[in-house]
């Protein structure tokens, strides 16, 4: 090494550097079907807790559904109606309702359930903040556990967008699979348990609209969360310079 | 070594270039503080040579790696490889650049964990848009060439350090790249594993004609190496030729001994 050679100024395409090719789609689900089944048990780890968050969320908007239900039967209702039975010292049915909800400190009126909604919407905002965090927080770690590979993917050639694709695809796959099934688990444990308590009371007036608006609502939101929990991690890391995804101790 | 295109005006252009740094700079901030962790490096890398950078921690040497290998950026200054300036490079330019053109080889090995042998050298192709079979066959050669062709199937978690760093060998070879850097490729492994790791590495330096920069403590990688770059304190502090190495060689023990650590 004597002296410095001098710059050659050089337009990439000259010296025939070309684009890196984007991988088609059909690849990265290959790939990430691939993480899926390998990684079995900690995906499954992180799907039940996409599970359990959603099932907490979905049973308290539910639960509070079949109240207002069963709400509006006993407003139907005429309190003064007296059938045959009550003469032989037998309550009606709305007043056998009451007696089951005052049992269980549900409000039996509209003004007394806008008394509490107040507690209501409290229990709402941490079903919905279990769920954030909870599914936040297992997407981010099952991300950052990773970046290492993200960064040895980046030395070998991979596009920021492949590793985005590829978070995505395993993402929404956890997302589908734990939210159906937390859904459906809430609203089941919430069905039942509000059975139990009312019988078919529950049942005579059960606000289907309602509950089938939490559904969805709860589908969009554990999905949602699913997705950006991972993929948005997972574009840091993609964008980083890949030794700094290395450096990164997990 | 190849005649270099008529465009190179100067002398030393004669020969072919792989890696050339001209005045790279590079400064980190860490806390309030500015690290200045490489003060002005310019070096040169011909085609075909076999390069260990050395140096103690804390030198720059990782730095310096780092900027060649296009995995960081320099603050001041221009990394040149095969006379493209990777500044002006895009991500899709860069990640091309990453994919054919540069193999990396790493003190922990990093393969794919949830993948095969095999798959870790296929991953490169594929990212390259080489057909699964085609890819297949290619990466099954290539291990067989590092002498793994009965591990094919074998997750790194059921192969030994020595292996792995195999299978990291044959998936950095795996779509011809003009270049490979290693980090500290013995650094994970013992004496005996090292040294057949190294002789792999210059095996493979003479037979495909690629250029080998390689980041290391270890002594033993000195024999091997066409020159030797010794890093101290964020610049080359000197630049040796194996022949001179030799002569020196009691002199080095002695000179750099509390450097090499």
């Amino acid at each position: 090494m004597t002296s410095i050679p001098s710059p050659i100024p050089s337009s990439p395409d000259a010296r025939g550097v070309q684009r890196q090719i984007t991988l088609p789609m059909q690849k990265a689900v290959e790939i990430a079907y691939k993480n899926i089944r390998l990684r079995l048990s900690r995906s499954l780890l992180v799907t039940s807790g996409i599970v359990l968050a959603m099932a907490f969320l979905m049973s308290i908007l539910c639960t509070d559904s079949v109240h207002a239900g069963m709400r509006g039967w006993l407003r139907a209702q005429d309190p003064a109606a007296i059938n045959p039975q009550q003469s032989r010292g037998h309550p009606t049915e709305r007043q056998q309702l009451i007696t089951r909800m005052e049992d269980k400190g549900v409000a039996t009126t509209a003004e007394e359930a806008e008394g509490g909604k107040m507690q209501t919407r409290w229990l709402l905002a941490l079903a919905l903040a279990v769920a954030f965090i909870g599914i936040l927080n297992a997407m981010l770690m099952s991300v950052t556990e990773r970046f290492r590979e993200i960064g040895t993917m980046k030395c070998l050639g991979a596009l920021d967008g492949f590793i985005v694709k590829l978070f995505l695809i395993e993402s929404l796959f956890q997302g589908v699979v734990g939210t159906f099934i937390g859904v459906l688990l809430g609203l089941a444990l919430s069905l039942i348990a509000a059975s139990i308590s009312f019988g078919r009371f529950a049942w005579l007036n059960l606000p289907v609209g309602a509950i089938l608006l939490s559904t969805l609502a709860c589908l969009a939101i554990g999905i949602v969360l699913t997705v950006a929990g991972a993929v948005y991690p997972a574009w840091q890391a993609a964008r980083m310079q890949p030794i700094e995804a290395m450096r990164v101790e997990t | 070594m190849t005649v270099a295109e008529p465009t190179a005006a100067a002398p030393e252009s004669i020969v072919e270039y792989t890696v050339r740094t001209i005045d790279v700079k590079r400064e980190y901030r860490i806390g309030g503080e500015v690290v200045r962790a490489l003060k002005g490096v310019t070096i040169s890398v011909a085609r075909g040579e076999y390069i260990s950078i050395m140096g103690p921690s804390g030198s720059g040497k990782s730095t310096l790696f780092n900027m060649i290998g296009g995995l960081d950026k320099p603050s001041e200054g221009k990394v040149y490889i095969d006379e493209v300036d990777i500044a002006q490079l895009d991500a899709y330019e860069l990640a091309w650049m990453r994919c054919r053109k540069i193999g990396y080889i790493f003190q922990t090995f990093n393969l794919i964990p949830v993948m095969t042998a095999l798959e870790n050298v296929m991953l490169p192709m594929v990212f390259a848009g080489l057909k699964t079979d085609e890819a297949q066959d290619k990466a099954a050669d290539i291990l067989k060439r590092v002498e793994l062709g009965h591990r094919l199937m074998n997750k790194p978690s059921e192969m030994s350090g020595g292996q792995q760093q195999r299978v990291a060998i044959a998936r950095a070879f795996a779509n011809d790249p003009a270049i490979i850097l290693a980090d500290e490729p013995t650094g994970n492994l013992d004496l005996q594993t090292g040294k057949l790791i190294i002789e792999l590495l210059r095996g493979l330096n003479k037979e495909k004609g690629v250029t080998i920069i390689s980041a290391t403590h270890d002594h033993k990688m000195l024999a091997v190496s066409d020159r030797i770059f010794w890093v101290r304190d964020g610049i080359v502090d000197k630049i040796q030729r194996r022949d001179e190495l030799k002569i020196e060689e009691g002199v080095i023990e002695g000179a750099h001994g509390e450097a090499l650590h």
